[in-house]
């Protein structure tokens, strides 16, 4: 029915005539400052009759009356009009626009200006950009926008981020914002698949977006208030972060080089025990220094951390003719990390293409990227046990060990060298990325635009740990591997009509559309144990084999297969009567056991949308949108939900009242109700049976699985909804001089979807449901920008943002546990509970009274966890900014910080206590003074919780341009010398406060739990960039 | 116009073809489900049997949730703090000490796992899922195992039929409605499932399985509906189970430690392909090492009283210290890489008969006594192995079920009913190197029911028979309290249920 009236108005839309007149010829040149300016746009006023220029900023335009008058426009510049009183020749340079507000802005399906939106969104250009060695886009704006928190999990190249919009309302994984590159909405699962366990515990998926090159990012807009995201529908609560990649801009074509050269250290270390100190601290914690000296003084930290030289190259070709413009790029870049064995190499190409045709009438525009992702791992691990993970190891590994990899401790301890040296971690993540759209003007009012989008991203990771290992998991003697493969393709149709009306007083722009968007998901996870060889490569190249062996050898389609020296045997699903199969046991196989799962899964989304802005005498601005979103994740009972939203902006430096002071004065009221539906999977709202999961003992049997039930049926399973209130003024003095903008918001979310505890008996211990329960999240938000110097060759400015975010979860009477904290004796510790009255990620702990004279801890409430009134989500957050310029100089500081939040310090809780040392074991020298016995066992409280308050110099930079004549070869020559976390000033006693190592728990996540994060770098750049 | 007309059409046509207005249904690509509104059409009963014995399997594999509740609730284990180690958020303290509450962790997934391996025998039962009669009758085995343990910990059983969804909150069985039905599923599985004697086979229900889980049902009838008292009739059923079992071709078998090895005897009525890695690594020294296992993890010892069950030396259990064969002994040769069988106590050997040292480097010799639940250093404690790792750190044979605990049953029914059952108990007494008791009394049983069949996961439920799951021993912080018979329901089912009710006394 929709596509019906759709369809219609389309046609509807191709019968509308153009009017023709006849009157002279006009022609002439637009430019800017710095030359011929081409594609802009000519129009003769009150008609329909434009053109635009064409390469060398040339136009042609006929019928014109004498009498018309001609309007010269292009985006960033200031609009002309200049009356043609019988001219034939008109030549035009258009002045850009400084005032900072009149910025575009790419919101949802179009774009607006800062001093049109109605909505609550923001935008960071690329000269904001943070700079050095940024490894994925958030990166680029950390900071830059009140009400955006984007926290790097650690300091891992590549680690995982998390974006926050106005607080976190969601109590499941997957809350970061919808992300849309060049119009293609991007899946919001991971790319790559998580490290398996192979003896030190499970880790994360790698961020999904370091695909793109920071390098070819024109701007980011983020869209935060429901009025804004509600074209989004089912997939705008979190907010929506909008990329648009670089085109070609300049006329003429230009080359632009780019090279990187980065110094990184570990910003902070721990100040562990030295063999000497360790001796003689250890008869206090009842250990013997005679059986515990193993002869040497090892600084275990020191050798598996490092200071490291990164690079990073770009280079790009740009042009615009006219009628299209160009734009190519290739970049290359390897940031080493900090810790030994961790590298991040990334190789990416983009062209972006566009092209009218037929008097400008259509245009195609393509975006096409691709990259190639080597991440390099080691044994660091969320969720380590007792015995440590490749840090936790090396943190408490007894300093008189000799630093000799083939060194056995004899026991349960590991070696860290052995962790490194034994175990390697590769992954290649290959992306495919390309969106190919056409507009056509239909008439001059009414365009039409398809968009077909396609991304693949197929990822495959190693993880093998040598038979040479000792004292950890299966791999001793025989040694163990996993691989694990994603392959995640998205496909995209966009079919949107817009019409753009201008009346005497007002202006009419809507917008209808129809999407359709398929996700699939598969992939497969390999196991393996018993490897011919102990060599990490001939490893890494044996399970390869070994998989695609097995694979060429069984017919047939199967969920899983299991080999080993007793046979070989594959679960079919698809079968008349599924079940297990015992089939010819593959030869050439050169691993003796093997066992292999694999996953493929499809989700669809079908929507339809609308979008209306009705502006009256460029004072009043009404904007409604409503998104129909139908997904295939959705029971039968709710296949599709209804999202709509309505805005009002007032400007009221227009209104006469308000005299001149303001060159700025807006108010924005916006309403809207917006969805999430991320982290709800593939069919949870049926009784779907698959087999349960597979896996190899130690002693290489492989159990066949039976069919289990996936999921209960519950025919209402739907979205999380989201109502946001936003009201918003934007300010501006003296031409905006000094500017800013403050909004107030207050988000309440229902439906909340969350891997429920099942009333039992029940298949499984959770099942997706909508809860009815409610997390708030109010706050405000205020950024300022002031001009301080203005001057020809000086400029000075200064930039500042804060937002406070109140949360709250309401209306739930249950309690559900998460923050997993482990290490020696916590089994089954957490430290969050996710309860109603409190905000999400309230830590739940003993409150700790010190200790007794015995050294033991005294716990004035009992011992027992309450809530401590305090939650990992920050209250505030800060960013402040400057940019100073003197002739060919500029400088630029950052400085970002977070306020009332706190981190749970699970490293010491797991590594730094008397019981540590007490065993043998190493700890900082800080343990020696607090008055503990090794006795004391140290349970989860308030003892291992800090402030984590802290603000960072994030980003600072000094940068040259090289004076040059502009004749020769070289268009211009920039250097820099850009500092990154060169300071943080914090109370916290841990590597740094901005941690989040994922500790989830009953599917709900944690947050702010410090646990062997990946030690944080501080990195010098030395860049330079020139144009040729 | 016409071109432009054209055009669109076109587009519209080409967008159509490649895309097409979905359905939004989703494709069987990834699993199997036959009605996307989400009605219950069967399962597929031989595979999914297959995953519920897995279920089962992992389950008496793992020493957290229904072995832990089973064991360290009891004197036969203690899991100490030491130092840091095994706080592990006081869940091994508070089952030790009787303290645990609602939101116990072992106790919520020890309930999640019993009540799900329910739901899937459910959903295997039902004529939906065509199951032939063998299948039947082997998912009412496993639903009668589970129900047993629900009723024994929990005195409560929700049920739920496949048909109801998460909207629907399940109805609550009383402890003797859940005895019924248990009773009933037994009774009506016995005939269908096979007759198996003592083989390799025994990994799959078989006659003499549901007549032993059967003849437990009986012999716990009075605990589980409450009447205090056993009957006559219930004892004879169990003694008469026993001798059905003995028919099927069961019996004692001599060599007690070599039960506890993947070799077929005439004694193990079923088991699980489960690892004994656990139960053997987790008292173990961390120094204590073989050739496939670099170490054990020192947590569970047991306490002086329960050592004490056992004659032979009090503080030496080193070969020839006068002990039964069942304390088992520590070798001083470097027998079996020097890790010994039974209980571990005093100095420790390595495979060439060197003493071991601890971490912090004091010789490795286990104390009878702990300083309590806290503050314990790596040495306190006996340490208790069963499974013994030379033949395999973790070999995959584990007992459930085995012929002595049916014949110390029919010892216990025959008492109970009035009968003497001395003469049995000292024939396998005899049989395990144990000196004749005079006359057996019910102490006399309780105690040999735990020389018998300690670390098997029966005390708690022996102890509640016998009326001594309350009384007072080591490091327990509460004893008199009879509510502690039965564990809290999760605080976690209490709020997804509002049709059960808490137990009293939490």
């Amino acid at each position: 029915m929709k596509i019906t009236l759709l369809r219609s108005f389309l046609l509807l839309g191709a019968f509308l005539c153009f009017g023709m007149a006849k009157a002279q010829t006009v022609s002439g040149t637009v430019s800017d400052a710095n030359g011929p300016l081409p594609g802009a746009s000519v129009l003769v006023k009150g008609t329909t009759n434009g053109t635009q220029t064409d390469f060398d900023g040339n136009y042609t335009l006929n019928n014109v009356e004498d009498a018309a008058t001609l309007v010269f426009s292009y985006i960033g510049y200031k609009t002309q009009e200049i009356a043609v009183n019988g001219q034939s020749s008109i030549n035009v340079t258009l002045e850009e626009d400084a005032q900072a507000l009149d910025e575009v802005v790419i919101i949802g399906y179009g774009q607006t200006t800062v001093d049109d939106a109605t909505g609550a969104v923001a935008v960071v250009n690329s000269e904001d950009f943070n700079q050095g060695v940024i490894s994925s886009p958030e990166q680029l704006i950390q900071g830059k926008t009140a009400g955006v928190q984007i926290t790097q999990s650690s300091g891992e190249p590549g680690a995982g981020i998390n974006v926050r919009i106005r607080g976190t309302s969601s109590v499941r994984s997957n809350n970061n914002p919808l992300f849309v590159v060049d119009g293609m909405p991007l899946t919001g699962q991971d790319t790559s698949a998580g490290g398996a366990d192979v003896g030190t515990g499970t880790s994360s998926s790698k961020n999904p977006l370091s695909f793109l090159n920071p390098n070819d990012i024109e701007s980011i807009s983020i869209l935060k208030d429901a009025s804004a995201t509600a074209i989004y529908g089912s997939r705008g609560a979190n907010g929506v972060v909008i990329i648009t990649t670089k085109s070609g801009k300049t006329g003429q074509g230009r080359f632009e080089f780019t090279s990187n050269l980065s110094y990184s250290t570990p910003a902070k270390t721990f100040d562990l025990l030295d063999r000497n100190e360790f001796l003689t601290a250890l008869p206090e914690y009842g250990g013997d220094p005679n059986a515990l000296d193993f002869g040497s003084n090892t600084d275990w930290q020191n050798l598996i951390l490092r200071s490291v030289a990164s690079q990073n190259q770009n280079l790009s070709y740009a042009k615009n003719y006219g009628s299209g413009n160009i734009r190519a790029s290739f970049g290359y870049g390897k940031q080493f990390g900090v810790v030994e064995g961790y590298a991040q190499e990334r190789l990416t190409g983009r062209i972006n293409a566009s092209q009218r045709f037929f008097d400008n009438k259509l245009k195609i525009d393509a975006n096409l990227t691709a990259s190639r992702i080597n991440d390099d791992g080691g044994a660091i691990s969320n969720n380590s046990g007792s015995t440590g993970d490749l840090l936790g190891a090396a943190y408490f590994a007894n300093p008189t060990w000799p630093a000799r990899t083939s060194f056995s401790t004899g026991g349960s301890e590991i070696n860290p060298l052995q962790l490194l040296n034994y175990y390697d971690d590769v992954t290649h993540t290959d992306r495919f990325l390309g969106n190919v759209s056409a507009e056509y003007s239909l008439t001059d009012e009414l365009k039409a635009k398809v968009a077909v989008g396609y991304d693949d991203s197929s990822s495959e990771k190693y993880q093998v740990q040598s038979a040479l290992s000792t004292g950890i998991g299966n791999a001793p003697g025989q040694g163990q591997g996993a691989l694990s493969t994603v392959e995640v393709t998205g496909k995209l149709l966009d079919i949107t009509l817009s019409y753009n009306k201008e009346f005497d007083n007002s202006k009419l722009t809507a917008l209808l559309g129809y999407s359709f968007q398929s996700y699939q998901r598969a992939g497969k996870n390999i196991t393996a144990l018993g490897f011919g060889s102990s060599d990490l490569n001939s490893m890494i190249s044996d399970l390869g084999t070994a998989t695609s062996t097995i694979e060429s050898q069984l017919d047939g389609r199967y969920q899983q297969f299991g080999y080993n020296n007793t046979g070989t045997f594959v679960n079919r699903l698809f079968v008349d009567e599924p079940g297990t199969f015992d089939v010819a046991s593959p030869t050439g196989v050169p691993i003796s056991a093997v066992a292999g799962d694999y996953f493929d899964s499809t989700d669809e989304l079908q929507s339809f949308f609308g979008r209306a802005e009705y502006s009256i005498a460029n004072k009043y601005i009404v904007t409604g949108t409503l998104r129909v979103d139908g997904s295939s994740r959705f029971g039968p009972n709710n296949q599709y939900g209804y999202f709509p939203s309505g805005a009002f902006a007032w400007k009221l430096n227009e209104e006469d009242f308000i005299g001149d002071t303001f060159s700025t004065l807006k108010l924005r009221l916006g309403y809207g109700i917006t969805g999430n539906q991320e982290g709800l999977g593939y069919g949870n709202f049926t009784v779907r049976q698959r087999f349960a999961g597979i896996g190899i003992d130690q002693n290489q049997n492989i159990n066949a699985p039976g069919l289990a039930i996936q999921s209960f049926t519950n025919d209402d399973l739907k979205w999380e909804e989201t109502a946001q209130a936003n009201i918003g003024l934007d300010f501006g003095i003296n031409n905006n001089r000094f500017s800013g903008t403050l909004d107030f918001y207050h988000k309440t979310t229902n439906d909340l979807l969350l891997q429920q505890e099942a009333a039992q008996p029940s298949p499984q211990p959770f099942y997706f449901g909508n809860l009815d329960a409610k997390v708030i999240n109010q706050g405000v938000e205020l950024s300022m920008n002031y001009d301080i110097i203005q001057m020809e060759d000086a400029n000075w400015n200064l930039g500042f943002n804060v937002a406070y975010n109140d949360n709250m979860v309401e209306d739930f009477d249950g309690q559900i546990q998460t923050g997993e904290i482990n290490g020696n004796g916590l089994t089954g510790a957490f430290a969050q509970l996710l309860a109603g009255g409190q905000p999400l990620f309230s830590y739940y702990l003993r409150e700790f009274g010190g200790f007794d004279e015995n050294g033991i801890s005294i716990y004035p409430n009992g011992d027992v966890q309450e809530f401590v009134g305090k939650s990992a989500l920050p209250k505030v957050n800060l960013g402040i900014s400057t940019s100073a310029s003197y002739k060919n100089w500029d400088f630029n500081a950052f400085l970002a910080g977070q306020y009332g939040f706190y981190v749970y310090n699970n490293t010491q809780n797991a590594y730094f206590t008397a019981g540590i040392i007490g065993v043998g074991k190493n700890v900082t020298q800080d343990v020696l003074t607090n008055g503990e016995s090794n006795a004391n066992a140290a349970d989860v409280s308030t003892r291992f919780l800090e402030k984590g308050d802290f603000l960072r110099l994030q980003n600072a930079s000094l940068s040259y341009n090289v004076p040059l004549s502009g004749d020769g070869t070289l268009q211009s020559l920039r250097l820099s010398l850009i500092g990154q976390n060169l300071f943080i000033i914090t109370d916290y006693s841990g590597l740094d406060p901005e941690v989040n190592v994922p500790k989830s728990l009953n599917n709900i996540p944690s947050l702010g739990i410090d646990y062997t994060a990946f030690p944080r770098s501080r990195t010098v750049t030395l860049g330079i960039s020139a144009t040729f | 116009m016409k071109a432009i007309k054209l055009n669109k059409i076109y587009i519209w046509t080409i967008a159509l073809a490649m895309f097409g207005c979905t359905d939004l249904e989703i494709e069987q690509t990834d699993s199997i489900f036959t009605d996307l509104s989400g009605e219950f059409t069967g399962v597929q009963a031989g595979a999914s049997l297959t995953a519920l014995y897995n279920a089962v399997r992992g389950q008496t594999e793992s020493q957290e949730n229904l072995y832990a509740l089973a064991e360290v609730s009891t004197d036969e284990f203690v899991v100490p703090t030491r130092g840091t180690d095994w706080g592990d958020n006081g869940v091994w303290r508070t089952l030790h000490s009787h303290t645990w509450s609602p939101t116990h962790q072992r106790v919520k997934n020890t309930w999640n796992d019993q009540n799900s391996n329910v739901y899937n025998a459910t959903t295997i039962i039902d004529s939906r899922s065509n199951p032939t009669p063998q299948q039947a009758a082997e998912a009412k085995f496993l639903r009668a195992y589970s129900m047993f343990w629900l009723i024994d910990l929990f005195g409560q059983v929700p049920f739920r039929t496949p048909d109801e969804g998460p909207d629907v909150n399940p109805t609550v069985m009383t402890r003797a409605e859940a005895f019924d039905f248990a009773v009933k599923d037994l009774t009506e599985a016995i005939p269908d499932l096979p007759s198996v004697g003592p083989s390799e086979d025994l990994v799959r229900a078989s006659k003499a399985a549901g007549m032993l889980l059967l003849a437990k049902f009986y012999l716990n009838k009075h605990i589980f509906t409450g009447t205090g008292t056993p009957e006559s009739s219930d004892m004879q059923q169990v003694i008469n189970l026993v001798d059905d079992i003995a028919a099927e071709g069961f019996a004692l078998q001599e060599g007690y430690f070599e039960l506890f090895t993947d070799d077929v005897d005439t004694e193990t009525i079923f088991f699980t392909t489960s690892s004994v890695g656990n139960v053997i690594w987790n008292g173990l020294h961390y120094n204590q090492i073989v050739p496939d296992q670099a170490g054990g993890w020192n947590g569970f010892t047991t306490i002086a009283e329960f050592y004490d069950l056992f004659e032979g030396d009090p503080n030496v259990n080193t070969p020839g210290s006068g002990q039964e064969e069942r304390r088992g002994f520590v070798p001083t040769d470097g027998t079996n890489f020097g890790i010994g069988n039974g209980f571990l106590i005093g100095q420790q050997y390595d495979a060439n008969g060197n003493p071991y040292k601890d971490r912090t480097g004091a010789p490795l010799a286990f104390t009878k006594e702990l300083p309590g639940l806290l503050g314990n250093n790596e040495r306190t404690g006996i340490r208790v192995i069963k499974y013994n790792p030379a033949n395999g750190a973790f070999a995959n044979h584990k007992i459930v079920f085995r012929y002595a605990d049916a014949y110390l049953m029919k010892a216990e029914a025959m008492l109970r009913s009035g009968g003497d059952p001395t003469a049995m108990v000292n024939e396998l007494r005899a049989l395990r190197g144990a000196s004749p008791l005079g006359s057996v009394t019910e102490q006399d049983l309780i105690d040999e029911r735990g020389r018998e069949l300690y670390g098997e996961q029966w005390r708690r439920n022996d102890l509640i028979r016998f009326g001594q799951f309350t009384a007072p021993w080591s490091y327990k912080e509460v004893s008199g309290d009879d509510t502690k018979n039965l564990f809290p329901i999760p605080a976690t089912a209490i709020i997804s249920n509002p049709n059960l009710v808490q137990n009293p006394g939490y």
